[in-house]
């Protein structure tokens, strides 16, 4: 009943039994073991699901606190004044804080004991509590409140300094926050209590702390704090349910990031082979292209030059298995001088016959050489260097079979001489055979030369001897070159004949009456009228 | 630790603050003595074997100490009384100001501290005064602030004095 009042029997009591205790255990130290040892396990198990649900709570409010949007804005506002996050949430949820506590000797003022609360800050304890007790002191003096007057609270921004006095000591509080009324109570009974537990020492008080050492834990009673009240925390299922709406996110931003980048190497991918594809037509002869419009989900757009002689860009593309679809051509004409393009222009320009080689370097010098009609021999060297990329035209090994069986029998025909007698018209019966020959051969050539494209004319030119007058000479000359042409008209011959007197001819070393001065001589002359163009030809 | 309280008495500017400044470690600012009267500076001594902390009350010196502040003085366990050694009457206030103490606390340790001793030839103070301070057994200690003289071997006699005075 007693103790129920106030807990003075105890205090009373208390060192009685703490040394029956001491003793007992002294000399009984086996039956203490014996008797502690059940006790031992459970208390450890205890301890250790205590602790653990500690953890469990601490991880619990750590998760709360990092994920909810309470926990977000005070980052945001640590972040903002450069406070530490955890002075933050102290201030957002501390309702009081007993910070330290200090147990002073009133006359004297120096700390017996001094208790600091984790985590808060501490000054000197000796020189805090003598300030303390001045100021006390000062401020009685300046009140002159007398000896019943006491300050028993300082307020200074968030912190109040609240004093217990008595005569002997006084307990002195540093409080964050706003103190609680009980808080007065309680240090009025811890001060009782040390009071009572300490007379002795405290009437003895020279300066010597060591035997207030045991009055910590009387004063760390008194190092109480009070959060805000955060109301029932969230059930089990609604921070599973968050939790798992977190991981959907998380996961869903990985799988978008995932098929992000697939269809990035995909876009990639195509976008090198459509490239790939492009180059396929730079190195096409007779293509350029010129510039490339990509676009997306759409054709791309191919801008070209292209010569009339190149493949088109489909067919280059399906030579490589690329769909040409995903093209769109842009093609304007114009004509390359890329050495492959040129001689394809050449051979299709030419239209080379069989038997005709052509040569086409990169310089553009074309060499033709063979054999071939005349008149298309004729056609390509008007032609050929008027082609584009065609420098110069080399057609000196190139022949028609036709021209040089028709060199050859004007040759013979040329070279032949057919003599007369004296002062006659009619040649030696002898010479009738070479003539009639000579004449078949110029029907011949006329034949031949009509199937080249080319006209042929036959000048007679008839000599006589010095005998006689020039005149007589003449006219005799003249008549002599008439006898062979009346001969090609009896042969029906549309050659045109021209038949001339060159009277009498003087020869070296001949004499007046040599035969060979009386004779004629053929030449033939060759004119072409191949497009238009009229060469002679003169063998 | 065996802590104390000790009083720094003295008329104005005799050099009390001046005297521990170099030697105590303090967390308050010099501004504590205008505004309450007192400054409290904290000296760890170590005498014969014994760590002492020594708690100083610096008061605020005036010319009359009728009106010191008796309150400060309160538990107070030892006392220095500083002396000017260039003017005489600090020394006549000094006699005054034990003589209050004296009746307040009690006949605790104390020393008279004559400083400025860097000043030696404008001291009014002679060499009879200090002998009769110490046929009345009041201990006296010549001090330089300014050079640091005999401040440690101060606080040190006066430390050894407390422990005496305690255990007697």
């Amino acid at each position: 009943m007693r103790s129920n009042k106030d807990n003075n029997l105890s205090m009373a009591m208390g060192p009685i039994v703490d040394d029956i205790v001491k003793k007992s255990m002294h000399d009984k130290m086996r039956d203490f073991i014996n008797a502690m040892f059940p006790l031992m396990g459970p208390a450890i198990r205890k301890s250790i699901s205590e602790s653990f649900r500690a953890m469990m709570v601490g991880f619990s409010k750590s998760m709360e606190m990092a994920f909810s949007w309470k926990g977000l804005r005070w980052r945001m506002e640590a972040l903002r004044t450069g406070k530490p996050f955890s002075e933050v949430v102290l201030l957002h949820t501390l309702v009081y804080r007993v910070e330290q506590v200090f147990f002073i000797h009133s006359a004297t003022g120096i700390s017996i004991e001094h208790v600091v609360n984790e985590g808060a800050d501490s000054r000197d304890a000796v020189m805090v509590s003598a300030m303390l007790t001045a100021i006390q002191d000062f401020v009685q003096d300046c009140l002159a409140s007398g000896k019943d007057g006491a300050l028993e609270s300082m307020r200074h921004g968030e912190f109040t300094f609240m004093v217990e006095k008595s005569p002997l000591a006084y307990l002195a509080c540093i409080v964050r926050g706003t103190p609680p009324e009980s808080l007065r109570e309680q240090m009025h009974i811890c001060l009782e209590t040390l009071l009572v537990k300490y007379a002795d020492e405290l009437e003895r008080f020279d300066g010597d702390t060591a035997p207030f050492v045991t009055c910590r834990p009387y004063m760390e009673q008194l190092l109480d704090a009070h959060y805000v009240d955060e109301g029932k925390p969230a059930p089990l299922w609604t921070k599973m349910l968050f939790g798992l709406v977190f991981l959907a996110i998380i996961g869903a931003f990985g799988y978008w990031q995932y098929e992000n980048h697939l269809a990035t190497e995909e876009a990639a991918a195509f976008r090198q082979q459509m490239r790939e594809a492009v180059n396929l037509l730079r190195h096409e002869p007779g293509i350029e292209v010129t510039h490339i419009n990509m676009r997306e989900n759409a054709p791309w757009e191919v801008f070209c030059l292209k010569d009339r002689l190149a493949r088109s860009p489909e067919e280059v593309m399906l030579e490589h298995s690329v769909d040409p679809s995903k093209f769109s051509f842009q093609i304007s004409p114009h004509t390359s001088h890329e050495p492959i393009i040129v001689e394809k222009n050449v051979k299709q320009a030419l239209n080379l016959p069989p038997g005709v080689n052509m040569v086409l370097d990169a310089g553009g010098s074309l060499t033709l050489s063979g054999t071939a009609p005349m008149e298309w021999i004729l056609m390509a060297g008007n032609k050929a260097a008027l082609l584009p990329g065609v420098t110069s035209v080399d057609m000196s090994a190139l022949s028609d079979p036709r021209m040089n069986m028709l060199k050859e029998m004007t040759s013979v025909v040329e070279n032949v001489t057919i003599s007369f007698p004296l002062n006659s018209d009619i040649p030696y019966a002898e010479e009738m055979p070479r003539l009639v020959h000579a004449v078949d051969m110029l029907v011949t050539i006329e034949h031949l030369a009509e199937t080249m494209g080319l006209s042929v004319s036959l000048s007679i030119y008839g000599h006589a001897d010095p005998t006689g007058t020039d005149k007589r000479n003449y006219e005799l000359s003249q008549a002599r070159a008439r006898t062979i042409a009346a001969m090609l008209y009896n042969r029906e011959s549309s050659m045109p004949v021209y038949a001339y007197g060159m009277g009498a001819d003087q020869f070296p070393g001949a004499t007046g009456y040599d035969a060979r001065k009386r004779k004629i001589e053929m030449r033939l002359r060759f004119t072409s009228s191949v497009q238009g163009l009229r060469e002679n030809f003169k063998f | 630790m065996i802590s104390k309280k000790v009083c720094m008495l003295g008329v104005f500017a005799v050099g009390k603050t001046a005297l521990v400044q170099k030697y105590v470690r303090s967390i308050f600012s010099d501004r504590y003595l205008s505004t309450v009267g007192v400054k409290i500076s904290k000296v760890e001594v170590n005498a014969d074997g014994v760590d002492t902390c020594l708690v100083l009350w610096d008061l605020e010196g005036k010319d009359f100490y009728t009106e010191i502040n008796l309150p400060y003085l309160r538990g107070a366990m030892g006392y220095f009384l500083v002396v000017d050694g260039t003017r005489r009457e600090t020394l006549d206030t000094a006699m005054e100001l034990r003589a209050k103490v004296t009746e307040m606390v009690g006949a605790v340790p104390h020393i008279i501290l004559l400083n400025k001793c860097d000043l030696k030839d404008n001291w009014e103070i002679t060499e009879d005064d200090i002998s009769a301070l110490e046929k009345q057994n009041i201990p006296v200690v010549k001090t330089s602030a300014k050079t640091g003289q005999s401040v440690n071997e101060a606080f040190l006699s006066l430390t050894r004095a407390m422990h005496c005075f305690q255990s007697t």
